[in-house]
């Protein structure tokens, strides 16, 4: 036996078979490429059918391939063999202006549909006025007793808002009785622009000094002031859009240009992407028009986004579906981000380790499994049939999904809170720090990532959800706009689901349908997107 | 300012000769007499810390057997044994952070000063306030550096000049000099030995009376070491300092008194440093200081 083992030695060490591993390895990549394929295969299918690219002249393709497509691959392709850190600055360009300009356009729709500005603007200065009353009192924290500064903000806080009735009316109320009342595009431009400018100052006092920041800040301002005055005339767009343009996609995109520019050096190239993609298609669009190639009958156009239901294929638009979907998730954050951050905090912070905390735990887990339809009946059970709401509005639409999304909301705050490491709150406990200010002060900031990007995928989830709808009874079409929390409410999957079952006619079923699902899908892929970069982000910080 | 009056004192005290020293000493214990507040202390020097059997179990394991001892003040102590004898566990009896683990039971007294902090009407927190901790590794939170010195001025509401308290107190960490331009940058941007300096200084702006180390070089390198090592010298003029090793040269090179706990939670020999390594009493210790074993 010996004498063998030592003459094998001899001969080398001899094979061992990997055979079994091998067709494991190829069974996982076909198991990983199959539900991928399926899926893409489906949204080109969906997206042809919505966009109709072949209908489109040769010509037309032939031009934005030269003036667009190659260019952008091509510098995009050097970059990325040279400068990787260029081509992401310009990638993240790109998707910022995209992200951006949808946020623009949700936040148009607000504006233009349900929320005046006079009113909007009424409650910012009615909520600005005891803020800053608090931040002043809280300067003054040694001298005033908490309680004492507690009630004096709530006391502002109510009276600014809601008034004292017969005494002191609120500024609220104020404001929206003044005798005179500036130009819409003024007061967005108080707000929204100040929104926009204040950040955008305090990064740039950030990356050099003060007065850098001040002068930044003020610049941006000017620009949205600026904005109205240049929008009609140039793009022929309205004054409130050009504000509302200029504060959500200019001035950040801008601010982020900038800053990494300054900031950045070697990456400072990598703004040839977006401005290649911009220049091309411009380029493209001028070009096509001289030459008179006619471009693609795409579904998805602007009329299809702002048009109204309709009974036939050609008139049918998304327009009210689209607004619904964003009020109700406007409301669905209001809702579960709070509540679910809140029982995050208590479960990971404060809850004593015992029988009925693990009781909750699992049910938690549990209930996010809950299938929507119940959830569906649950808020037509709670919100219709016990509180006697309306059926179908805004408020139990948002409340429904509220409910849907609260346990995901949860647990994902959870493992935030959870990843933020114990030698930090050691840290805030040993320097003498209670609970709520090591919370406050060291937890929280410090999870809020991990938080908003667990809550933004599971507004995701929400903004897919049907059978809730249904369930609650929401009209499965609408043909005028939802303007306040009671009214009836639909929703983008809801209407596609309409075009697909109730108007199931050829045309429908070929050309709004495909349509209605591109918009929903970029929508949740941007939303994603954030998420997913939000989440880089923080990774990369720790 | 208090931090400046008090190393002022103590640089007196410092220079002063042994006779007049003892002196001192001796009608110090005479005024806790004519007091009649206490029970006479045995140690020679003041003492700021002192336990009084303690013990603390953590579920049903004991991990500190009775443990008596005076630490006294502004003097470095160490405290040193192989590891899970307990070192950790006691040093977090002192600002009661072992309050923090449901596990952990503490019984026995331990005054700080006067005050026994374990009597029921003692707030931990507050406590806390006036013992400063820092920890093996070093955990700056994930805000400027500014902001994590002045966190204990921010949560403890002190007043005064937070600019100038920030500036002192990263002077005092040996700092200073290395982050006075980009006080508005992330403590975690620092390399480690920073990042431990930077603790320090965190831990002393709010001015404690004491401060508790456990084990704060053992994440870093040699110079760094070295460094952390210079600067507990430099703070034992104006603090007490408590400080947890597994380093027995360490030890020996920093500190005053040395406290050597050994296996299952005792305390077996406190005395002078130069005593234990020198002219130790029990065999035990011996040849745990000779690398006999542990
Ligand atoms: N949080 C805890 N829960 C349970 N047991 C603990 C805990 N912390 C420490 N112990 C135990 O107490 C003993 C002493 O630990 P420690 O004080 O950390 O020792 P040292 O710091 O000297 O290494 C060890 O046996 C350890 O296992
Ligand atoms: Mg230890």
């Amino acid at each position: 036996m010996a004498t063998q083992d030592r003459s094998s030695y001899a001969e080398g060490f001899g094979q061992v078979s990997r055979t079994v591993g091998t067709v494991f390895r190829y069974l996982l990549l076909a198991s990983t490429l199959f539900g991928i394929a399926v899926l893409a295969i489906l949204l080109v299918y969906v997206a042809n059918d919505a966009v109709q690219p072949l209908t489109a002249d040769p010509g037309w393709h032939l031009t934005f391939f030269l003036t667009l497509v190659l260019p952008t691959l091509a510098t995009a392709g050097y970059l990325a063999a040279t400068n990787l850190e260029a081509l992401k600055f310009g990638s993240m360009t790109i998707g910022l202006i995209v992200v951006s300009l949808l946020f623009s356009g949700g936040v148009a729709i607000i504006f233009i549909e349900v929320l005046a500005p006079l009113v909007w603007f009424a409650y910012v200065l009615a909520f600005a006025v005891p803020t800053v009353l608090m931040i002043a009192l809280q300067r003054r924290s040694r001298q005033l007793s908490f309680l004492t500064r507690f009630v004096v903000v709530a006391l502002a806080f109510y009276t600014s808002l809601f008034g004292l009735p017969g005494v002191v009316p609120s500024v609220a109320a104020l404001v929206q009785s003044a005798p005179f009342v500036p130009l819409d595009w003024v007061l967005l431009t108080l707000t929204l622009g100040l929104f926009a400018s204040a950040p955008t100052a305090s990064y740039a006092a950030g990356i050099r000094d003060r007065r850098t920041g001040l002068g930044v800040g003020v610049l941006a301002l000017a620009a949205v002031a600026a904005s109205p005055f240049i929008g009609p005339p140039v793009f022929g767009i309205g004054t409130v859009p050009s504000v509302i343009l200029a504060s959500v996609t200019v001035v950040p995109t801008v601010a982020f240009v900038g800053g990494t520019a300054v900031t950045r050096e070697h990456a400072r190239i990598g703004i040839l992407v977006p401005l290649l993609i911009v220049g091309g298609a411009l380029a493209g669009e001028v070009l096509v028009d001289t030459l008179g190639y006619a471009g693609p009958q795409s579904w998805v156009d602007w009329q299809f986004l702002t048009s109204d239901h309709s009974g036939t294929a050609e008139d049918a638009g998304l327009y009210p579906a689209i607004a619904g979907s964003i009020l109700l998730m406007v409301t669905v954050a209001a809702l579960s981000f709070p509540v679910g951050v809140g029982a995050a905090l208590y479960l990971e912070e404060y809850a004593p380790d015992n029988r009925i905390t693990r009781f909750i735990d699992v049910n938690i887990s549990n209930l996010a499994g809950v299938p929507s339809v119940v959830y569906g009946l649950l808020g037509l059970g709670l919100f219709v049939t016990q509180l006697g709401r309306p059926s179908g509005t805004i408020f139990v639409g948002g409340a429904t999904l509220a409910l849907l999304i609260l346990p995901i909301v949860i647990i994902s705050s959870r493992e935030a809170i959870r990843s933020v490491p114990d030698e930090m709150r050691q840290a805030s406990y040993g320097m003498g720090a209670t609970k709520w200010q090591t919370v406050k002060n060291v937890i929280l900031p410090r999870a809020f990532p991990g938080i908003l990007t667990g809550t933004i995928l599971a507004l995701g989830r929400a903004i897919g959800e049907t059978a809730p709808l249904i369930m609650i009874g929401a009209p499965n079409v609408l043909f005028s706009f939802p303007s306040e929390l009671s009214s009836k409410v639909s929703a983008m999957p809801l209407q596609v689901y309409s075009w697909a079952s109730y108007f199931a006619t050829d045309a429908f079923y070929e050309k709004a349908v495909p349509a209605g699902v591109v918009i929903l899908v970029t929508v949740l892929l941007a939303m994603n997107s954030i998420a997913i970069v939000l989440r880089n982000r923080y990774e990369q910080e720790t | 300012m208090s931090q400046e009056n008090m190393s002022n004192d103590n640089v007196e005290s410092a220079t002063e000769d042994p006779t007049d020293d003892d002196m001192i000493l001796e009608t110090d214990v005479a005024a806790g007499l004519e007091e009649g507040s206490e029970t006479v202390r045995t140690a020679r020097e003041r003492s700021i810390v002192e336990a009084n059997g303690i013990n603390v179990w953590y579920n049903d394991e004991q991990a500190l057997q009775d443990i008596t001892m005076s630490v006294p003040e502004n003097q470095v102590t160490a405290m040193i044994g192989p590891s899970g004898c307990g070192k950790s566990t006691f040093l977090r009896c002192i600002n009661r952070m072992n309050d923090m683990i449901d596990a952990a039971r503490v019984e026995g007294e331990l005054y700080l000063g006067e005050k026994n902090v374990y009597d029921p009407d003692v707030d931990p927190v507050a406590l806390r306030r006036r013992v400063g901790m820092v920890f093996q590794k070093p955990n700056p939170f994930p805000k400027s550096i500014y902001d994590n010195v002045a966190y204990g001025l921010k949560i403890q509401d002190i007043g005064g000049n937070h600019d100038e308290i920030v500036e002192e107190s990263l002077k005092r960490a040996a700092l200073w000099d290395e982050v006075k331009d980009q006080l508005d940058e992330s403590g975690l941007d620092l390399s480690g030995g920073q990042q431990q300096r930077l603790c320090i200084a965190r831990a002393i702006a709010p001015d404690p009376e004491v401060i508790l180390m456990d084990e704060p070089a053992s994440a870093l390198d040699p110079v760094a070491t070295s460094k952390i090592e210079d600067l507990i010298d430099e703070l034992a003029e104006d603090y007490t300092v408590i400080i947890v090793t597994h380093n027995m040269q360490q030890a020996a090179r920093i500190s005053d008194k040395t406290a050597v706990f050994l296996t299952g939670g005792e305390l077996v020999e406190f005395d002078d440093t130069k005593t234990i390594f020198e002219n130790p009493e029990h065999e035990r210790v011996e040849d745990y200081i000779t690398g006999k074993f542990g």
